[in-house]
């Protein structure tokens, strides 16, 4: 090669050999490159903390610091440097110990000008497809994040404010309104409910699965979560005329995890419970625990899910019902329920029997 | 007769702005719109609200706490009681509403989307 090629970069040449700092200087300096050259060890560590280059050399023997820390120590504290080891005592063994510690290739004394280039270029490429790599990656989440945001507003506010008109509407009009119009109102109501628990749920699961679900780990009082779900569900229970019991020891242990996820977790499946088991039944919660784990059951006296559904009902949209579905809900509850749980390191299961009912157990590791 | 008490809504949905007028009106009140948050606090000074009803995430997020901010640094809005009506989930320093320099004070936190019958009796009384 004579002529000066268009390359950039910073390289860092860390040898005690003065002949080979200067020929590699004037090797990659003649093909565009930008060098700086050491003898000292710990002033390679100090240029390359300060300069972040491209790529190291680094000679495995030096007086002072061994090249191997350095290797060890620039790898851990320069994102992305590439390191090239070299070296006059070639061995797989020293070659295979600078690789574990985060060296990217191996240049054996002696070595020419063009192969030095050679490693070079090769080095370059490798930092830039990572560089490139990581961009993309961010990029992807970013966009990612920012859809969750754009869909949150852009689907909620259409929601909210239709609820919001058809309150001005009752205001205006609630008295010209005979008991047709404000049944249509009041299903026009729970519809559009029914669409922002999907919306919610939607979110929360995209949430959860790319990461960006704030959830508290601390220690929780499950008997407290059950005491909140049920607060929150006993009005529901008394319009549909069921019964909810709990039972729940005294001594039962906390968990770590999100108090308000979990509370929802619990008010799905209440809720769930509601809308399957006809007026006079019966909703039981109860726990236990033993050395492993403390587990949460929500019974019913419901009607049941045939059990080739089973396998299917934790499934994003799957229906319990077929043409007869008049029991709306998100679509999303019960996956959101196994994805949270999934996120406590714990677990959802379901046992039912059409016709006599259905239980749901909630297993979280003490 | 005593003059209506006059409330100014501040939100970037029309719709929204025009469903919580037809309550508001329903209430006795004069309602006045704003569809940003410049055009909001402009109003404070023009009209002089007895009380301001304004939303938290408009054309950026956190464009309503400016907005708060700059009420409260005016004249006609350092004791005008202030509503903040936000769909946001309520999350991290908005959860437990705290008043701070950061987070100035507003008189009330509500949820979109409100009850009438809720927006009526919260408006009723701060305007005591």
């Amino acid at each position: 090669m004579t002529m000066t090629e268009n390359n950039s970069g910073l390289i860092l040449i860390i040898d005690d050999e003065e002949s080979i700092r200067d020929g590699c200087t004037q090797a990659l300096e003649k093909s565009g490159y930008t060098v700086l050259a050491t003898g000292d060890g710990h002033e390679g560590v100090r240029i390359a903390r300060e300069k972040h280059p491209d790529i190291a050399y680094v000679d495995l023997k030096m007086p002072g610091i061994p090249g191997m820390d350095i290797i060890d120590i620039l790898s851990r504290e320069i994102p992305d440097i590439v390191l090239i080891v070299i070296t006059g005592y070639a061995s797989i063994i020293s070659a295979v110990e600078s690789m574990k510690k985060g060296a990217y290739d191996y240049l054996p004394k002696p070595f020419t000008p063009d192969q030095l280039r050679a490693v070079t270029t090769r080095g370059i490429d490798h930092r830039n497809l990572t560089l490139e790599t990581r961009r993309l990656k961010e990029e992807k989440e970013q966009v990612e994040k920012n859809f969750i945001t754009f869909v949150s507003h852009e689907m909620r506010s259409p929601l909210v404010t239709i609820e919001q008109y058809i309150e001005s509407l009752k205001v205006i009009a609630g008295d010209c309104l005979g008991e047709d119009a404000m049944h249509i109102i009041e299903r026009c109501e729970k519809r559009i409910q029914n669409l922002e628990a999907l919306v919610e749920h939607w979110l929360d699961i995209s949430k959860i699965e790319n990461g960006t679900l704030t959830q508290k780990k601390e220690p929780v009082n499950l008997a407290a979560i059950v005491a909140r779900s049920m607060e929150e569900m006993i009005p529901l229970c008394q319009r549909r005329g069921l019964e909810m019991e709990k039972d729940i020891p005294g001594d039962l242990p906390a968990v770590i995890g999100d108090e308000e996820s979990l509370v929802r977790v619990l008010i799905n499946i209440i809720g769930n419970a509601t809308k399957y088991t006809p007026s006079g039944g019966r909703i039981h919660i109860g726990a236990e625990y033993d050395d492993l784990d403390v587990r949460i059951s929500i019974s019913d006296t419901g009607t049941g899910i045939p059990k080739d559904k089973i396998p299917f009902i934790f499934e994003p949209f799957f229906r319990g019902k077929g043409k007869e579905d008049r029991q709306r809900g998100s679509g999303l509850g019960l996956t959101f329920c196994k994805k949270i749980m999934e996120a406590h390191d714990g677990s959802i299961e379901v046992q039912s029997k059409e016709g006599e009912g259905t239980t749901f157990l909630l297993k979280l590791p003490r | 007769m005593t003059a209506k008490k006059k409330i100014l809504v501040i939100d970037d949905d029309m719709d929204f702005l025009m469903a919580t007028k037809l309550i508001l009106e329903s209430g006795g009140y004069e309602v006045f719109l704003a569809e940003d948050g410049k055009s909001g606090v402009d109003m404070v000074k023009s009209v002089a609200p007895d009380l301001t009803i304004t939303d938290m995430m408009m054309e950026t997020w956190g464009e309503g706490f400016a907005v708060v901010s700059k009420i409260r640094s005016m004249e006609q809005g350092k004791d005008m009681p202030l509503i903040v009506l936000s769909a946001v989930d309520l999350q991290g320093p908005y959860q437990s509403y705290e008043p701070s320099d950061e987070f100035p004070k507003v008189n009330m936190v509500l949820h979109k989307p409100v009850k009438a019958d809720d927006l009526l009796k919260y408006a009723k009384q701060l305007l005591r």
